[in-house]
């Protein structure tokens, strides 16, 4: 038999030794992510809040002998007079409005660095830059004294408008939008388009990929803020689920059967969230990654 | 429809000057190409016209009316892109009926004008597709159907062949030309292929590093060229070159071969210049040997060598001749082109 036609034999044996190793290694990375999120899930199905605690560090921790779904029942009821619903309701509520303005704004700014003319840009990037390398919570407690002073202490407002302008999702854009032809820009300002309407009618239909990541990556931030929210808010009127959950950890006893059915039932908004725009958060990825 | 003036027009980026005082005045209904290198501004001059580049200095007028600040939408204007510039995520019909809808008007008179505009066009078929779903030359007559729906004063084309291929780009240019033709509007057309200046315009503005080398109209600056550039850069295959000097009543090249000149007062170093098809094989021309043969079909290119230099001779009859063959070579003296040591054309 000739070269050539051995050749191909011995790659396909590599390759497909390649692959083994390959799909050995993603199932053990899969196994590291999803363990955890398996434990969770199967001790929500638990009665007995001991032996929860119990069963952590065995195996027994991923079996469950007598499922029931009594912890999500009783999760609705825990906190007395508020149903559990209303936390759920008011994280989904902090969850949309922080996102549909956040899309706005931050599309909106980037846009205009992307193709306004606007004095200063470069410097205005640089200084977005250097903002989104400062921690949130280096910035947290000049924040409460603002927000309390502004009267807006156990608000929404006060869960939603300091996070719906960042300079990373504002670069984010600005870095999408600046990838387009400009001959689309001049071309809508040629057909009589004002700037709001390029970039509403023109820029927003085509960044949908930009848009889905903005808004998982906005949304998994929102979903699961914990510090601003619990020094934010006194009361139950707009605690989000996230703080309502550490109300399961008393000082006395810590019900780890409700908590771990109220961490599944905060999981759920925001996994069902990621699926539906994941197809075109993965684009947006897969897009840059090509386009470099 | 509007005449368009370019009085003294600079663009400066910084302290680099890239126009440098430009005055063309285009006439009413006229199709005006500006043609030139790359580099040469006829697309800065282009985009000045329309309002996406600044005019440092002088003015533009398009009609009576001074444009310098106004704003790209209210000159009433239309541009076709190199990349065409149609809105990805528009049907064709949208695309077209975008700026109709910027301005408020009714659905039954846009459908009406994009309608209007595809029969012209031929893009009726096509309508409700996106322009993902076209090939480049249904693309390009998209981006002149939105030119066309806006029935604006001038159509500015920034070269919006260049994307397609040489059979594509013949068709279009004729359907462009016919296109001018049948609506009259004023048109500033730039490309950097003088064949498309040449069948197209109606004048020809050659353009280098900034200035106007000449303008007219295309067989003009065929026959006339003012200068070397412009001799060189109309024309395929381009006018012979040869550099020598007017000694007795002849041209005499650097190697010392005589050629035959019309009478001239002129004495001293010049280029003389022949257009390839103003060659003619004649035994009582001048010697050359054949070099290379690039026959057409409808004419034949003789690459020939005369001394140190190399002349292109387009010959319309067929030849039966070979590399290495010795021939006469007779150039006709109604048709001879003598420049300065500065390139300029002698009278």
């Amino acid at each position: 038999m000739s070269d050539l036609a051995l050749t191909p034999r011995k790659s396909a044996t590599s390759t497909n030794g390649y692959r083994i190793v390959q799909s050995i290694s993603v199932f053990v990375i899969a196994l590291v992510i999803i363990s955890p999120l398996f434990m969770l899930f199967i001790a929500s199905l638990k009665d007995d809040r001991f032996q929860i605690l119990a069963d952590m560090g065995s195996f027994r921790a991923f079996w469950v002998d007598n499922p029931t779904f009594n912890n999500f029942r009783e999760v609705g009821n825990f906190a007395g007079d508020l149903a559990f619903g209303r936390y759920l309701g008011n994280s989904l509520f902090i969850l949309g409005s922080t996102v549909s303005l956040g899309l706005i704004i931050n599309s909106m700014a980037g846009f205009i660095l992307a193709w306004g003319s606007l004095p200063g840009r470069a410097l205005i990037l640089s200084v977005i830059i250097a903002l989104y390398v400062i921690p949130q919570e280096s910035i947290i407690m000049p924040l409460l004294i603002i927000v309390s002073r502004a009267g807006l202490s156990d608000t929404f407002t006060a869960q939603i408008l300091p996070f719906v302008a960042s300079p990373l999702y504002t670069f984010l854009f600005y870095q999408f939008f600046a990838q387009l032809p400009k001959e689309l820009y001049e071309a809508a300002s040629i057909d009589g388009a004002s700037i709001f309407r390029t970039w509403w009618s023109i820029f927003v239909p085509l960044s949908l990929p930009a848009l889905a990541t903005v808004s998982i990556l906005m949304g998994i931030e929102t979903w699961n803020q914990y510090l601003w929210p619990i020094l934010i808010t006194q009361t139950d009127y707009a605690r989000p689920i996230s703080v309502a959950i550490a109300t399961f950890f008393g000082q006395d006893s810590i019900y780890w059967d409700r908590a771990m059915a109220a961490s599944v039932m905060m999981m759920i908004p925001i996994l069902v969230f990621y699926l539906a725009f994941q197809r075109w958060f993965i684009s947006s990825f897969v897009g840059s990654a090509v386009k470099g | 429809m509007a005449s368009v003036s370019i009085d003294n027009v600079a663009k400066f980026y910084g302290n680099h000057q890239v126009i440098h005082g430009i005055d063309i005045d285009i006439a009413d209904g006229e199709f005006v190409t500006l043609v030139g290198p790359s580099g040469c501004g006829k697309s800065t001059l282009l985009r000045m016209i329309a309002g996406l580049e600044e005019i440092s200095d002088g003015d533009i007028r398009i009609g009576d009316r001074l444009v310098n600040d106004v704003p790209p939408k209210e000159r009433d204007i239309a541009m076709v892109f190199q990349n065409y510039a149609l809105y990805p995520h528009m049907t064709v019909a949208q695309n077209m009926g975008f700026a109709l809808k910027l301005k408020g008007e009714s659905r039954a008179a846009i459908d009406a004008r994009v309608k209007e505009a595809a029969a012209i066009l031929a893009l009726e078929p096509y309508l409700d597709r996106l322009p993902k779903q076209l090939s480049g030359g249904q693309r390009q007559r998209v981006a002149m159907g939105r030119a066309i729906v806006r029935s604006p004063q001038v159509f500015l084309f920034d070269e919006p062949l260049s994307n397609l291929d040489a059979k594509l780009r013949v068709q279009m240019r004729a359907e462009i030309k016919d296109l001018h033709q049948r609506l009259g509007t004023t048109t500033v057309y730039v490309t950097h292929d003088q064949i498309e200046a040449m069948t197209m315009a109606d004048r020809i503005v050659v353009m280098k590093g900034g200035v106007v080398e000449q303008v007219g109209r295309p067989l003009e600056l065929y026959d006339r060229p003012n200068n070397l550039f412009v001799a060189t850069f109309i024309g395929s295959p381009a006018m012979n070159l040869l550099k020598g000097k007017v000694e007795n009543g002849g041209f005499v090249t650097e190697d010392g071969t005589v050629l035959p000149l019309p009478p001239t007062a002129r004495t001293g170093a010049v280029t003389y210049g022949i257009r390839p098809e103003h060659l003619m094989l004649d035994e009582t021309g001048f010697r050359a040997e054949v070099a290379v043969l690039e026959p057409t079909g409808a004419e034949t290119q003789v690459l020939a060598r005369c001394g140190s230099q190399t002349l292109v001779a387009v010959l319309r009859e067929r030849v039966e001749l070979k590399p290495g063959d010795r021939i006469g070579l007779k150039p006709d003296l109604s048709a001879v082109h003598l420049f300065d040591e500065d390139g300029r054309r002698l009278q």
